[in-house]
């Protein structure tokens, strides 16, 4: 191994790792350059998969100074349920709130509805005794011993992870903390993790589904970061490894492996980070993160240069969710994509997902057995997809099953043209995903034709155009290697802790000084953690922010809060900021009404070195010959037309494109409509301009 | 393929059928993030709607599944009101008649005429429940005038122009006039909401167009209800069940009987025989009377179908006479009306269960076991009231699975309990525990949803109002399955329990500090023999907790120990008739 090449290792890795595959970006700090390598997932040793990925981006660990990584380890654990064998300790009283959750019946006409399950079953969840009132005052002393005996009883159960959730820790967290430290004596092996720890903010059962989540996924997890380190380690590297979180920012793999559920959807939130940077390259303020795969497109929203979080999330579909109450990207998802199936329902209308059929069979044009038209046949049927240049060439299209899967689930039974039926499959999925852009849009004030849409996913470019024009959207961008672009946005993260702390008081009474020791403590423990991490910030920034609510209300907002009115005790600017926050997102404000803090929020962030995106060669407007590689009949609307194809590899920056036209590369397909029209931008961006009521 | 496309388009009817649940999506979420108070946006004691200019249903926005008819009755009862002629661009339509909504004054209704070219094409409504609208705190009420303000039809906005002067009566009659605008102001909001989404959705595919749709999506649902009555063996069904009693004469048993007629693809609910209208608040109207046969109709039919819309109840025939307790007529007490209906609608499944026993449900504990409590929040001397629950309990086990346990009861749909955490920083109550019921749940070979616990310790002095029902008329089993716990609330006073009260109904009890109220809300009913549930099954569910040694050996016939260790011989000893 070439460890001797330590002291000029420069490269910064970035892994993805997907249900599918593995998507390694390799940037060059010192020429700028950019690489990726894809390559099929390898679920028996993820880190092959990794080092392939490398290998095919040309490079190697040793060469690395960074090594970035995002993974769905965390959620699959939670989802396939093949986490550890966990224990909750919970005060006396409260064992079955994880279970009662917050009774909610949301399929409201369905007898045979179901509701979350427990990772934990109920004879693992234990009673301590001991209790806080909601001022963080002791109401019962903790009783030591129980804890004692909770802990012989579990050794022998086999236990391998503990959560433990009191009622308001947030206020106080002495109890959790004691409790963490007898388990941590009396099971040493055992991964112990406690609810103060990952959320500091109120609603119990929300908190202890989160720890919970924590405690079952924290073992697993752990090995598998050590299996990559030990890896990286034996292969030369000696830098830093920072795992993704959900909030798209990054953290130590180190603190990966304490506070794991952070990471559950490190993919899908560095594709918005991606977008984020992306904008700031092409100074646009304003877009929405569009990615498109196989069987979901999830929207995300990028609103004056900040890319927008939530405080929790669900886990799981929402009738069956495990809540997870720690910041996230906020990401909207519908259940579209290449592989959802169109189908007559009973009643007799046509639908389009949420069925997938996957990787197996996969859609019918795949040839694999699949009988059931999807979305991405019905773009094979109308031109959009070319058989013969599908993932660079590696596999042929089936129009003819194509064709005949349309044909006879879709247009016999409900009496039209296969070609109306192919082209009303898409148009029935691009509303599905106009709706998902909405969602995180319209219902938070946002007004869609404000933005540009960055378009990824290997689906994303097919559909983006549709969508745009759909939504009043004017602007589409797709970036380079539209496929890779979560690894790409992972290089363009910074280090990143949220801290929330519940702290109810109304805004005319607050005590300044209580919230200023409260802001200034999170604000220390994030830049002790940036201290602890392995590599070296450029500077340090933090964010103050509020969630404040109308006095009686129950759900609040999350208001950023500029330092400078808590320093001034400036009440009404905060209330101002408050009213104006919730007129955008709910487009009604009272600012008569009294209002009031429900818990402080800091994000600490240490801003890393960006690569700096290069630029690429130059040409005309018109686009060079070699880049042509023919025409085909796409059929868009009513009308079949001659349709240019281009390879994008081979576009150069200024080259301008009219649509009807199809822009090809390895993992996806650009579908440019009539009347819309692209140009390549310096970064090699296709930034296409939606032209009028083209279909 | 050459024959022409059918019409209405079918593609266009699949857009505006997402793009209809998109928008009454929008319009809640709209309604529950700038609702003021908790029964709106914890309890989603709401509902919002896209309705057609005749008042028909397009889509329903839940909100409590009961509230299924009670928006689209009363536009229709506005338009008979005033005429279409009389409602015009800008108008918005208010009303909390009881007799309409079918349910309490509380459930204040806006419809707001939907124009296209001055044109009426339908109209979007919000109905949400204000959590005071006047009339007398304590006690129960046997008439409508002393349950608060009755506004009848009335135009709270002409033509683009507040009517300042009915804002002003709100106010005047109303406890938390302040909370109470910004719940109005939430509503305007949702409505508002409907409003335009729907108009972009009539400029993007066309005014036809969308008709056709909507005229298709309905013709979509009333043919699988058809097909799926049609699957139901012809017969006349019955059942009964009954209520504890209408809380002024206590103990006083309310029958309630259900007849169920079912030939070829068409379903008669004849609801005559159920108890008259009753002297405490128990009643609802006759809106709410159709409601319970809509929502058991859909349960059997459509559970999963959306939109929501009048096209799957166009087989459905339900008979409601006038005057029934379900039907209540002026004037009636109608304040605690969401109770009786819930009862009914599992009736109806008890008596189509010999028909089709793999599509019903053993009977769950059918009552929100929710309290109301008020008094002088110690930490700013300001008066307050609260409510405590939903508790959730137990529902009825199915031919083919486990009842689930702690869920609301089917008057509610996604609606929340509310955190301990949240409820003891906000009020001086001190929550001691909220756990599962051991035994709860009715045994049988799919065993019942367990119920809950939930006690409330007063750290200042309040005052509680509880209407819980079904402390008798325990969730029936289906089939060989054992009847569950009933619900029931007890007090703490000075340290002692009293828990013998003739009905589970507590009308203003005070609860002084250090004293403590629990609320035990049932389980749901079994279904099958509980002899023939595995009994490694019966053995984990004590291990477990949810099934006590005790009830494991008597009503299962299994022998086992705490730690769910079988006694193979004993139990098979037992299980051999």
């Amino acid at each position: 191994m070439a460890t001797n090449i330590n002291d000029v290792s420069t490269i910064r890795l970035a892994a993805d790792i997907g249900g599918t595959f593995t998507d390694v970006a390799a940037f060059n700090p010192k020429n700028g350059e950019l690489n990726f390598g894809k390559t099929l997932s390898t679920p028996a040793s993820l880190i092959d998969g990794i080092a392939t990925g490398v290998a095919k981006a040309g490079t190697s660990f040793p060469e690395a100074e960074i090594f970035l990584h995002g993974s769905t380890v965390a959620i699959n654990t939670m989802l396939e349920r093949t986490g550890a064998k966990t224990a909750l300790l919970i005060t006396e009283g409260f064992r079955d709130i994880y279970e009662i959750g917050r009774v909610n019946r949301p399929d409201a006409y369905n007898l045979f509805f179901q509701k979350h399950q427990p990772l934990v079953e109920r004879a693992l969840r234990f009673e301590i005794n001991e209790r806080l009132y909601a001022e963080g005052e002791v109401y019962k002393p903790l009783d030591e011993e129980r804890v004692h005996q909770i802990c012989a009883f579990i050794r022998e159960e086999g236990i391998e992870a503990v959560a433990i959730l009191l009622l308001h820790c947030y206020a106080n967290p002495a109890h959790e903390l004691r409790v963490k430290e007898i388990v941590e004596e009396e099971l040493p092996s055992a991964f112990v993790s406690t609810s103060h720890e990952l959320s500091r903010e109120y609603r119990e059962f929300e908190r202890c589904s989160t720890v919970v989540a924590n405690a079952y996924i924290g073992p697993k997890v752990q090995n598998y970061i050590d299996g990559i380190k030990t890896r990286l380690q034996a292969d030369g590297f000696d830098g830093s490894f920072l795992v993704v979180q959900s909030t798209g920012g990054l953290y130590d793999a180190e603190q990966a492996q304490r506070q794991c559920v952070r990471m559950l959807e490190s993919g899908p939130a560095a594709g918005v980070i991606g977008t984020q940077a992306l904008c700031e390259a092409i100074e646009i303020r304003n877009a929405i993160a569009f990615d498109m795969g196989g069987t979901t497109a999830k929207a995300g929203v990028i609103h004056d240069g900040e890319a927008l979080t939530t405080g929790s999330a669900l886990i799981g579909g929402y009738e069956r969710a495990l809540p997870v109450q720690i910041a996230m990207m906020d990401i909207f998802e519908v259940g579209t994509g290449g592989g959802s199936i169109a189908r007559i329902a009973d009643e007799g209308g046509l639908r389009v997902g949420p069925e997938s059929a996957g990787s197996e069979p996969g859609p019918a044009c795949y040839g694999q057995g699949g009988t059931f038209p999807t979305v991405t046949d019905a773009n094979v049927y109308l031109g959009r997809l070319s058989p013969d240049r599908f993932l660079g060439g590696e596999m042929t299209l089936d129009v003819d099953a194509a064709s005949e899967a349309i044909n006879e689930k879709v247009a016999m039974p409900l009496n039209m043209e296969t070609a109306d039926a192919a082209q009303g499959i898409l148009s029935i999925a691009v509303t599905s995903m106009s709706h998902a852009v909405k969602a995180v849009t319209t219902e938070r004030g946002l007004n869609a034709s404000d933005f540009a849409m960055v378009a990824y996913g290997g689906a994303g470019p097919l559909h983006a155009c549709s969508v745009a024009r759909e939504m009043g959207i004017g602007t589409v961008i797709i970036p380079r290697s539209p496929g890779h672009f979560s690894a790409f946005g992972m290089l363009f993260s910074d280090l990143r802790y949220d801290y929330v702390r519940s702290r109810f008081t109304r805004l005319a009474d607050a005590d300044f000084s209580d919230l200023e020791d409260v802001y200034i403590g999170l604000e220390a423990e994030g830049y002790r953690e940036i201290e602890k991490a392995s590599t070296a910030t450029e500077r340090i920034l933090v964010s103050r922010g509020a969630d404040m609510r109308y006095v009686g209300q129950e759900h609040s907002v999350t208001v950023d809060l500029p330092s400078h009115l808590f320093a001034s005790e400036d009440r009404a600017g905060i209330k101002e900021r408050f009213d104006e926050v919730h007129n955008l997102r709910y487009g009604t404000c009272a600012p008569q009404e009294r209002s009031e803090i429900v818990s402080l929020r800091v994000t600490v962030t240490g801003m890393l070195e960006k690569p700096l995106l290069k630029s690429i060669v130059s040409g005309e407007e018109k686009p060079p010959k070699r880049a042509h590689t023919g025409t085909k009949p796409v059929q868009f609307g009513s009308d079949m037309l001659k349709t240019d194809t281009w390879d994008r590899t081979q576009l150069l920056a200024k080259n301008f494109i009219i649509g009807p036209a199809l822009i090809e590369e390895h993992a996806s397909t650009t579908v440019l409509h009539p009347g819309d029209t692209l140009t390549v931008d310096d970064f090699g961006n296709l930034n296409i301009n939606i032209g009028g009521d083209a279909l | 393929m050459t024959n022409p496309p059918t019409s209405p388009d079918p593609v266009v009817t699949e857009i505006v059928r997402n793009g209809v649940i998109a928008i009454t999506e929008e319009m809640k979420s709209n309604l529950m993030r700038t609702a003021y108070n908790m029964i709106i946006y914890e309890a989603l004691d709401f509902t919002v709607g896209l309705f057609t200019e005749k008042g028909e249903t397009i889509s329903i926005g839940l909100g409590l599944p009961m509230f299924i008819r009670g928006m689209a009755e009363t536009i229709k009862a506005k338009l008979e009101h005033y005429g279409s002629e009389n409602i015009h661009p800008g108008d918005i339509l208010l009303t909390n008649d009881a007799y309409i909504t079918g349910s309490h004054l509380n459930h204040l209704t806006f419809s707001m005429p939907i124009y296209e070219d001055d044109e009426l094409i339908g109209f979007a409504c919000c109905m949400a429940h204000w959590p005071d609208i006047g009339g007398t705190l304590d006690g129960i009420t046997t008439d409508i005038y002393s349950e608060g303000l009755q506004i009848p039809i009335v135009k709270y906005q002409r033509e683009g122009v507040v009517n300042e002067e009915i804002v002003d009566i709100i106010r005047a009659n109303v406890r938390l006039p302040d909370r109470a605008m910004g719940d109005l102001r939430a509503q305007l909001t949702a409505i508002a909401t409907g409003e335009r989404r729907y108009l972009e959705l009539v400029k993007r595919y066309g005014r036809k167009q969308v008709a056709d749709a909507i005229s298709d999506i309905m013709d979509q649902s009333e043919r699988a209800a058809r097909a799926r009555t049609l699957s139901i063996p012809d017969g006349v069904y019955e059942a009964e069940s009954y209520m504890d009693d209408d809380g002024v004469s206590i103990s006083n048993r309310i029958p309630i009987r259900v007849k169920v007629i079912v030939e070829g693809d068409e379903m008669t609910v004849d609801l005559s025989d159920v108890a008259e209208q009753v002297r405490g608040f128990y009643n609802s109207g006759i809106t709410t009377g159709h409601a319970c046969s809509q929502v058991a109709f859909k349960c059997i039919t459509s559970p999963t179908d959306y939109p929501i819309n009048d096209g799957s109840f166009r087989n459905l025939k339900a008979i409601v006479p006038p005057g029934r307790v379900i039907s209540a007529v002026k004037p009636a007490p109608m304040r605690w009306w969401m109770t009786f209906p819930m009862t009914i609608v599992d009736t109806v499944f008890k008596a189509l269960t010999p028909a089709i026993p793999e599509r019903t449900i053993a009977g769950h504990h059918a009552d929100l076991v929710i309290g109301l409590l008020n008094g002088i929040n110690p930490k700013n001397n300001e008066f307050y009231i609260a409510f405590i629950g939903p508790t959730g309990g137990g529902w009825g086990a199915k031919h083919n699975e486990d009842g689930v346990s702690a869920t609301v009861c089917i008057n509610d749909g996604d609606t929340h309990n509310s955190p301990a955490e949240q409820l003891e920083a906000k009020y001086p109550f001190l929550i001691e525990n909220y756990a599962l019921r051991e035994d709860s749940g009715g045994a049988g070979e799919y065993r019942g949803g367990l119920g809950c616990e939930n006690t409330v310790q007063a750290r200042a002095d309040f005052m509680l109002n509880a209407q819980v029902e079904r402390m008798h008329c325990k969730p029936w089993g289906l089939n060989g399955g054992r009847e569950a716990m009933g619900n029931s609330v007890v007090l703490r006073a000075g340290g002692n329990w009293k828990e013998d009260y003739p009905n589970a109904k507590l009308l203003t009890a005070r609860i002084n500090a250090g004293d403590a109220f629990a609320f035990r809300s049932g389980g749901g009913g079994g279904f099958g023999d509980p002899k023939r549930r595995p009994a490694e099954i019966v053995a984990d569910d004590v291990r477990q907790g949810y099934v006590s040694v005790g009830s494991a050996k008597s009503d299962y016939g299994v022998v086992c120990d705490v730690k769910g260790n079988l006694d193979k011989v004993a139990t098979k000893k037992l299980r051999t008739p």
